[in-house]
């Protein structure tokens, strides 16, 4: 297991996942500005915040347009619709793992039971991402022609949209720890820019997927 | 001191004449628009961003009898507005005379206010990106006289005053009319904590599809009062949490440490190498 390497995310999947990345930073950025006041001087970054209120619905469009067909196209889009398939089945070992989940991320560590190829902590960030992401999409559309719907429905927009936002936002803020800042589980980052990762990290993980999914089929020697 | 001014609308008297709304156009410096009839005397279906006030015509019949009723409609000036609620800017402000304005430096045109008015009063202008509304002719007002609005009316249907006055002046119109129309009715004596503008109608508010109890909506004080800081707290949560990751696995000497097998004592790991 020492010195090799299982495939973890296609390309297209990684594409997915870069480009969610930068629209939602780009997203967040420019929506700042409508969130509170306070953020109001910070859009002339990007020309002020007429400009901005054009770059939020441009990436809007471009992100909807990426996860559409990166959800259709290719393996990428194997993998995608595989990854909710499996946030759907949400079963005990799932919680056996994400109920350890503040002690791991403090440094700390307890034994969970064997993980499919997203353990219970990623299910929960990937749950909360898809039903955000579409609740952020659709209230966002209604709002942008807010002329063609009723006007309580454009009203509970705001709330939902303003909410997801900013729970999103803590979301990301823990994943980006997880993800580079976690000195155990930042391994993974390696996944999602080459697509490789560890054996070892996967069997210590993944055990259930590495197990009887990848192990020798998608293995290599690191050199 | 200043003191709350209040507009008393009888629409007992109004003759749908319109001269309120080319008044306003002429103080207003508002330029016209291009209308069509819509049904009877109606010409304009809404306020916009250049017309902000315009006379609503109702036709009901009722035994074989039509009652013509109309109602100017501008921004009731609301006690508690719910657009100042809603507007992302600070741009929303109010004066002790009882308006409710738009600082025009500030706002952004995010629509926020037109949105959450019970009356969708305020609009935006899709060109100018800002959102314009009646400004119950602030200047005029402030300065000892009548609204544009006020002072041309012919019918007498619009009087400007003192609120306590006005509210007195409503009543004894109300008890008057009640005579003639049983289901005559203030409004906007209470409605958002007391309009501005307050009106005497001459049926149920629904006759003038107008909302029968104008409130704050529900979704925008979850919104602001709700949301926002929750969110606030959990984003701030979650910086704080990494930090306390970061130095708890400092501490513990993670970053440092050679990493070693971890979750390797669970029953399935047996014959399995590292």
């Amino acid at each position: 297991m020492k010195n090799k390497e299982v495939y973890r995310f296609t390309a297209g999947g990684r594409f997915v996942h870069w480009s969610h990345a930068v629209s939602f930073l780009l997203l967040l950025f420019t929506g700042l500005g409508v969130l509170s006041v306070i953020f109001q001087p910070w859009m002339s970054i990007f020309g002020g915040i007429q400009v901005t209120r054009n770059i939020h619905r441009i990436v809007a469009v471009f992100f909807t347009v990426v996860v559409i067909l990166g959800f259709i196209i290719g393996d990428g889009g194997k993998q995608l619709r595989r990854w909710v398939k499996d946030v759907v089945s949400f079963d005990k070992d799932d919680f056996a793992h994400a109920k350890n989940f503040p002690i791991e991320f403090f440094g700390g560590h307890k034994p969970f039971p064997p993980q499919g190829k997203f353990n219970g902590g990623e299910k929960i960030n990937s749950a909360i991402t898809l039903i955000g992401m579409l609740c952020m999409g659709i209230t966002g559309y209604i709002m942008w022609f807010a002329w063609a719907f009723p006007q309580w429905l454009v009203q509970w927009c705001y709330p939902i949209h303003a909410g997801f936002a900013l729970l999103l936002t803590a979301l990301l803020i823990a994943h980006f720890y997880l993800g580079v800042l976690h000195p155990d589980s930042n391994q993974a980052l390696k996944g999602m820019i080459n697509g490789w990762i560890p054996s070892q990290f996967a069997y210590e993980h993944y055990e259930e997927w590495y197990l009887n999914e990848v192990k020798d089929v998608k293995e290599r020697e690191v050199v | 001191m200043t003191t709350r001014k209040t507009v008393f609308v009888d629409t007992s008297l109004c003759t749908g004449c319109k001269a309120c709304s080319v008044a306003c156009k002429a103080w207003n410096d508002l330029p016209a628009e291009e209308n069509k009839l819509i049904k009877g005397y109606q010409s304009q279906v809404e306020t916009t961003s250049k017309t902000w006030t315009y006379v609503r015509f109702v036709e009901k019949y009722e035994n074989n009898k039509m009652n013509f009723m109309m109602l100017k409609l501008q921004c009731f000036h609301c006690k508690d507005p719910a657009c100042m609620k809603a507007c992302s800017s600070e741009a929303i402000y109010q004066t002790e005379s009882g308006y409710t304005l738009i600082n025009q430096d500030k706002c952004i045109g995010c629509g926020y206010c037109a949105a959450n008015c019970p009356w969708e009063i305020p609009k935006v202008d899709p060109d100018l990106n800002k959102t314009f509304k009646c400004t119950g002719c602030i200047d005029r007002v402030e300065n000892n006289l009548k609204p544009a609005c006020v002072s041309t009316c012919q019918p007498g249907a619009l009087h400007f005053g003192e609120r306590k006055e006005m509210i007195q002046v409503a009543k004894a119109r109300l008890a008057e009319v009640k005579k003639e129309h049983p289901k005559a009715q203030l409004y906007g004596d209470k409605a958002m904590g007391g309009t501005t503008y307050l009106y005497l109608l001459l049926d149920d508010p629904k006759v003038y599809e107008m909302p029968v109890d104008p409130s704050t909506p529900v979704s925008l004080t979850l919104w602001k009062d709700i949301i926002h800081p929750l969110g606030g707290i959990a984003a701030g949560a979650a910086a704080i949490a990494i930090a306390g990751g970061v130095i708890a696995n400092a501490a513990r000497g993670n970053y440092r440490a050679k990493r070693e097998a971890k979750n390797t004592d669970t029953d399935s790991d047996q014959g399995i190498s590292s």
